[in-house]
């Protein structure tokens, strides 16, 4: 196995320069990097789901995992997460006709849900800072505060991302730019759907056995 | 045991390097003098390593130079531009760091069973200790002191260790502040001492002497002077340090280990002796440190001036 | 608040009142601010004086030319490496003045010159410093400017944020630098153990400077491999198969890859830490349930991987350099690509080895101890390939070669000390001792020496001249003198038991060996001098050296050395068509050297931009308050990058054109000028000269019509 190839090859004939424009794959390259960094952000999440392993017995004598952690808490977040997913899958298909009224629409019922998502958050830990189970009590709450205000703040940037595409869409409409941004942020929406899911069963279920 | 296959005089191969400095006195290489088990089964593996390893980088440096010198423009040696690829070179490059990795993965393997901190079979394994009684020595390591605990002879000393030779010690190691790491290399290698938590180590001291001990982990401001003398003695003298040691020091309950533990730079290098200590005090020491209720905090310039007032009433 | 801090805290100012409790009689650090101040004050007004704030502004600071790009981050990572050498001579004269009880001391020191205090933190920057500001940065660079010539590329795939990585390191840079100055820096080691990185065991701000910068440091850093990643993905020359890719551009991916997925787990680890410190979690204190040990896990989960990730383009380097002066390709390519990813993989399951002492059962130390081993095999797999490279060629030793053969043998030693301290048996006696550190400078050496070697091997592509060959040789033997007499005796205290971070030794049968270190570091400062010598002499006589031809050795393989020296700004007139692994060794083959197209094309190019520098700037001032608690500051800057980076989206005006005829233009001024028919002290060419500066008067003279 040569290096080089051993065709003869014909100086006069042969192609040096690529004299063709093929064009530069814009919406294909933003994607593949946009891939790329959810690869990082998912090694985020496995490190804390990894910490999470480590800390979840934890109590240190303060409050047991049961006491703190209950999944009926958290079955309405993930419908409205899971419906907001959904809804902005729907503006993708809005995208796909070039609707644009359908998408600006989607986005924004999306954006609704996933605010109500928060609100169910911040409720659901300001009890328990009342009950007086706030991270500082033990390895356990640390962990557990901590994995789920991560996965939050994926949210909240999620939906200034979405507030902004509203508008960006509003102004100007589906060019390059924006097309790519919409499908980047379908992956970004999808992923912390994954990420949510994935908590509700490591940390809310099992937390609760 | 099989280790004994390999002439001794070996061991000093991996000195060779070392000899081209000259005028280094080997009596100072405490990685080549080890006076027990533990350390000289370490070295054993570090010989072993060296040899095997030696199989195939002397060759290759050799044959480097060789191909430097053979192939320079100046020296006209045949040429062949196209050269770039070779089955049978191929499987001689994979094959022999495979091979080379593979026979070394079995030492280590069984050094790592030899020398494991928590039951090394160089003493559990080894019939001549089979029959001697076991010294038992709590070891809790503070900002930035030492102190030994006897448990079976309820004495303690801090910043110094005394063990009668031809006895196998097995250690329990625990901290009140940070992680530190307990060495001594003549003897023993190293293992972490963490708070909260408890490490093992075991020795056997086959020579009488003194030897070095000290904290291998950086621990703050007072880690460079947290060192301890190993004093290995035959087991009347031992007897006799211990009824001393019972004669001279003061009772040691928790309250006064907890003023002990006081960040500390040991500047002097004081031991002092305790005796009457309060059984299971070991055990407390990792509770109180779990709970968060023996935590000292370190000043924050602590040993920017070490003329200081404040350095001054934190060292001795 | 919410921990117990030591000392004042407003709402205003945070903990700056701490600045008052600071003593800055200390001279070594009034002269550390007055060399600061000269230098500042000297660039700042030739700068001004030489009216070069304009080209400043355009060429350099906005830009977002990978090549302007890679050489400022080699340019960083420099000047960081000088300071992280100044701390290693502070360690030296320390452990050689602090020998045995009797020896004096000053500057409020028991022993030697520097308290604990002060020398912990001065080991603790170095080590920081060396590895993720001056190792990464200057790797990164040589990526940034090189990987996208050697796939026939215009540009990387995202420019802009190119310009962010860039930008962010440097803020990281100066936050370190600051720490010099204002405040203290972490006094518990580069890897940060913990529970010392604990609030109570260190109360001061050092340690909030260690996790910020850091922190600032590793998003640069991931940014830049999703694009280095994305760009040998997508942005390859017709008929660039990935059997074809150079094999320095294997090894960027190689370690991209690395970087990508490490990089986050540390941010976590320091995350996680930060917590703890800022709101008094429990992840890793003793008590309370934390697990400190997590840490230890998690930060060399990254740790390791980061080593190969510094490592790799190094072996990139050297597969360069060595078949361009053995007048002969690669052996083995297939081999070295395999081996590259084989590293890569294994890095992730080998981490626990940095700590076989923490007391792990047997069957946890032998599993890593063997996984740690198996990078042995894809290592020795690559001496070997070398060798075989060298054998039957025809061997030229300018510069480079000389650094990658000493880079060869530093492999060579350090692999062997390596797989020494793979075994736990020998680990137990050699771990944190200075036979560690001797072994992972040996290892950090071969990236110097392959850096080095890189530096002048690609400096006449960058800048069209050669450096002096000389001073480049005295440079060379100097450096390696140094090497030889600081890490020789470093292997050999290692054996006599002497281990790291002691600010006084007690022993003074150490004291001759830590004097010949210090000789050691004399030829360490004589070398750098040769080296800004090497810079002089070959910038003085550069007309002398000035290269003209594409390749500047004549004998180079890759597609790098297809183009104009130094490139022009869009690197290549027309995208080359690719048709061997060694497309320019091929070309010269058949005689195909003719850079001249055809025909031309029109060009797009990206427009520069200050966003990146202003979000930078937003980050360092967030950094700095994050790290005094000057939580107002903190929150109206996180805001402000936010806000910074909306903005930016709402901006349309990011790319231009460049029509074909201006190109045609620009490359026959290119070839007049190499062929000598406009005089060289004439302005810089238009198209291109990165030593005249890449004069991109560019203004957009077409709006691209994307949407």
């Amino acid at each position: 196995m040569s290096s080089h190839d051993n065709a003869p090859v014909d100086p006069n004939t042969v192609e040096l320069w690529d004299y063709e424009d093929h064009g530069h794959d814009f919406i294909g390259t933003r994607t593949l990097g946009f891939w790329l960094y959810m690869m990082s952000d998912a090694m985020i999440f496995a490190a804390l789901f990894a910490a999470h392993g480590v800390y979840v017995r934890n109590f240190a004598g303060s409050f047991t995992s049961q006491e703190v952690v209950h999944p009926m808490n958290a079955i309405w977040p993930t419908v409205f997460i899971l419906s907001s997913v959904m809804t902005y899958g729907l503006g993708m298909v809005a995208l796909k006709k070039g609707n644009k009224s359908g998408v600006v629409n989607a986005l924004i019922l999306s954006f609704l849900l996933g605010v109500g998502f928060l609100l169910m958050e911040w409720r659901e830990f300001s009890e328990l800072a009342a009950m007086g189970a706030i991270p500082q009590m033990s390895g356990f709450l640390s962990d557990f505060w901590t994995i789920v205000i991560a996965h939050a703040a994926h949210v909240l940037f999620g939906l200034i991302w979405m507030a902004v595409m509203i508008v960006q869409v509003a102004v100007n409409g589906f060019d390059q730019n924006n097309v790519y941004r919409l499908l980047n942020l379908k992956i970004f929406w999808h992923f912390q759907a994954v990420i949510w899911v994935s908590i509700f069963t490591f940390v809310y279920l099992f937390g609760a056995i | 045991m099989k280790r004994k296959k390999i002439p001794m005089f070996l061991r000093f191969f991996a000195l060779i390097p070392l000899l081209l400095l000259g005028g280094c006195n080997t009596e100072h290489f405490w990685l080549f003098n080890p006076k027990g088990p533990v350390a000289a089964a370490n070295l054993y593996y570090m010989v072993v390593d060296v040899v095997i390893m030696s199989i195939v980088i002397v060759p290759t440096v050799i044959f480097t130079i060789w191909v430097i010198s053979r192939y320079r423009a100046s020296k006209k040696a045949h040429h062949d531009p196209k050269f770039s690829h070779s089955n049978g070179l191929e499987v001689l490059v994979w094959g022999i760091p495979i091979i080379i990795v593979g026979v070394l993965a079995f030492f280590s393997y069984e050094g790592t069973h030899a020398v494991n901190p928590w039951n090394p079979t160089v003493i559990t394994k080894n019939p001549k200790y089979a029959d001697t009684k076991p010294l038992e020595v709590d070891v809790v390591t503070t900002d930035w002191q030492w102190m030994f605990i006897y448990p079976k002879q309820h004495i303690a000393v801090a910043n110094e260790l005394v063990i009668p030779v031809h006895t196998p010690v097995h250690f329990r190691l625990t901290s009140t502040s940070v992680t530190n790491n307990f060495y001594i290399p003549q003897l023993v290698g190293q293992v972490y001492v963490m708070p909260g938590m408890r490490s093992k180590q075991s020795l056997v001291a086959t020579h009488t002497g003194e030897y070095h001990g000290f904290s291998a982990a950086l621990s703050g401001g007072g880690f460079s002077w947290m060192d301890f003398k190993t004093k290995a003695v035959s087991e009347a003298d031992f007897n006799a340090w211990v009824e001393k040691v019972k004669q001279q020091g003061r009772r040691l309950a928790y309250p006064k280990f907890a003023a002990f533990a006081k960040p500390t730079v040991n500047l002097a290098g004081k031991v002092h002796y305790f005796s009457d200590v309060q059984p299971g005090l070991f055990a407390e020491v990792i509770k109180n440190v779990r709970d968060g209720k023996l935590q000292y905090a370190t000043p924050m310039f602590l040993t920017e001036n070490m003329d200081s007032k404040e350095f001054k009433q934190h060292s001795n | 608040m919410l921990v117990d801090l030591q000392g004042p805290w407003n709402p205003i100012f945070g903990r700056l009142g701490l600045l008052l409790e600071v003593h800055y009689n200390n001279p070594i650090i009034f002269f550390a601010f007055m060399m600061v101040v000269i230098g500042g004050t000297a660039a700042l007004s030739w700068v001004t004086f030489t009216g070069r704030w304009g080209w400043l502004w355009r060429e350099w600071l906005t830009t977002v030319d990978h090549k302007k790009l890679g050489i400022m981050y080699i340019l960083v990572g420099l000047v960081m490496m000088l300071r992280g050498f100044v701390d290693a001579l502070m360690m030296r004269t320390q452990q050689a003045m602090a020998v045995g009880p009797d020896s004096p001391g000053v500057l409020g020191a028991a022993h030697g010159y520097l308290p604990p205090y002060h020398f912990d933190q001065v080991f603790t920057a170095h080590g920081m410093i060396m590895i993720l500001l001056a190792a990464t940065p200057i790797l990164v660079g040589f990526m940034n400017l090189i990987m996208p010539i050697q796939i026939g590329a215009r540009d990387m795939a995202y420019p802009y944020l190119n310009a962010l990585g860039l930008w962010l390191t440097v803020a990281a840079a100066s936050l370190v630098m600051i720490a010099l100055f204002v405040g203290d820096f972490s006094h518990a080691g580069w890897v940060g153990l913990t529970p010392l990185t604990e609030l109570p065991y260190s109360p001061g701000v050092g340690v909030d400077y260690y996790l910020w910068s850091i922190q600032i440091g590793s998003i640069g850093t991931t940014i830049g491999a999703v694009n280095l990643i994305a760009t040998i993905i997508k942005m390859r020359a017709p008929g660039m198969t990935w059997g074809r890719l150079p094999i320095f551009t294997w090894t960027t991916l190689a370690s991209n890859i690395i970087a990508l997925t490490s990089f986050p787990v540390l941010g976590v680890a320091l995350a996680l830490l930060t917590l703890d410190r800022y709101i008094g979690t429990h992840f890793f204190t003793a008590d309370l349930g934390g697990n400190l040990m997590m840490y230890t896990n998690l930060f060399w989960i990254w740790g390791h991987p980061e080593v190969y990730f510094v490592v790799i383009p190094a072996f990139g380097f050297l597969s360069e350099i060595i078949p361009t002066f053995s007048e002969k390709p690669l052996f083995g390519y297939v081999t070295m690509v395999l081996a590259s990813m084989a590293i890569a993989g294994v890095s992730w399951t080998v981490w626990l080895h940095h700590f076989f002492t923490m007391g792990a059962s047997p069957g946890v130390n032998s599993y890593f101890s063997i996984a740690t081993m198996l990078v042995g095999i894809p290592t020795g797999v690559k001496v070997f390939n070398w060798a075989f490279t060298m054998w039957r060629g025809k061997l030229r030793f300018p510069t480079p070669m000389l650094w990658a053969i000493g880079s060869l043998f530093l492999l060579i030693t350090g692999g062997m000390t390596g797989m020494m301290l793979a075994v736990p048996a020998i680990n137990y006696l050699v771990h944190n001792s200075v036979f560690v550190i001797a072994h992972f400078h040996n290892m950090f050496l071969l990236i110097v020496y392959a850096a080095f070697g890189a530096t002048v091997y690609w400096w006449p592509k960058v800048f069209g001249f050669k450096l002096d060959e000389y001073w480049g040789k005295v440079f060379f033997w100097l450096f390696t003198a140094g090497t030889l007499f600081v890490f020789v005796p470093m292997y050999t205290l290692g054996f006599m038991g002497m281990t790291r971070r002691l600010d006084y030794i007690p022993h003074t049968s150490w004291e001759p060996l830590l004097l010949l270190e210090v000789i050691g570091t004399g030829f360490y400062l004589l070398s750098i001098l040769a080296f800004v010598i090497q810079l002089g002499v070959s910038i003085y006589n550069r007309e002398k050296n000035r290269v003209v031809a594409s390749d500047a050795w004549g004998t180079s393989r890759s597609v790098e050395w297809m183009t104009h020296t130094p490139p022009p700004f869009y690197n290549f007139a027309v995208t080359p068509v690719i048709h061997a692994r060694d497309e320019w060794a091929w070309r010269r083959e058949h005689g195909l050297t003719n850079l001249m197209p055809e025909k031309f094309l029109d060009i797009h190019m990206p427009k520069n931009t200050a966003v990146p520098l202003i979000i930078s700037f937003f980050t360092l001032v967030c950094g700095f308050a994050l790290v005094w608690r000057i939580w107002w500051l903190a929150a109206a800057t996180f805001a402000a990058i936010i806000i910074a980076m909306i903005i930016r989206s709402f901006d349309k005006d990011t790319d231009y054109i460049i029509p074909a005829a201006e190109v045609e233009r620009m490359e026959k001024e290119i070839v007049a000028r190499a062929e000598g028919r406009i005089p060289a002290g004439e302005p810089a060419p238009v198209g291109g000269g990165a030593g005249g500066a890449y004069a991109s008067k560019r203004t957009p003279t077409q709006r691209r019509d994307n949407d």
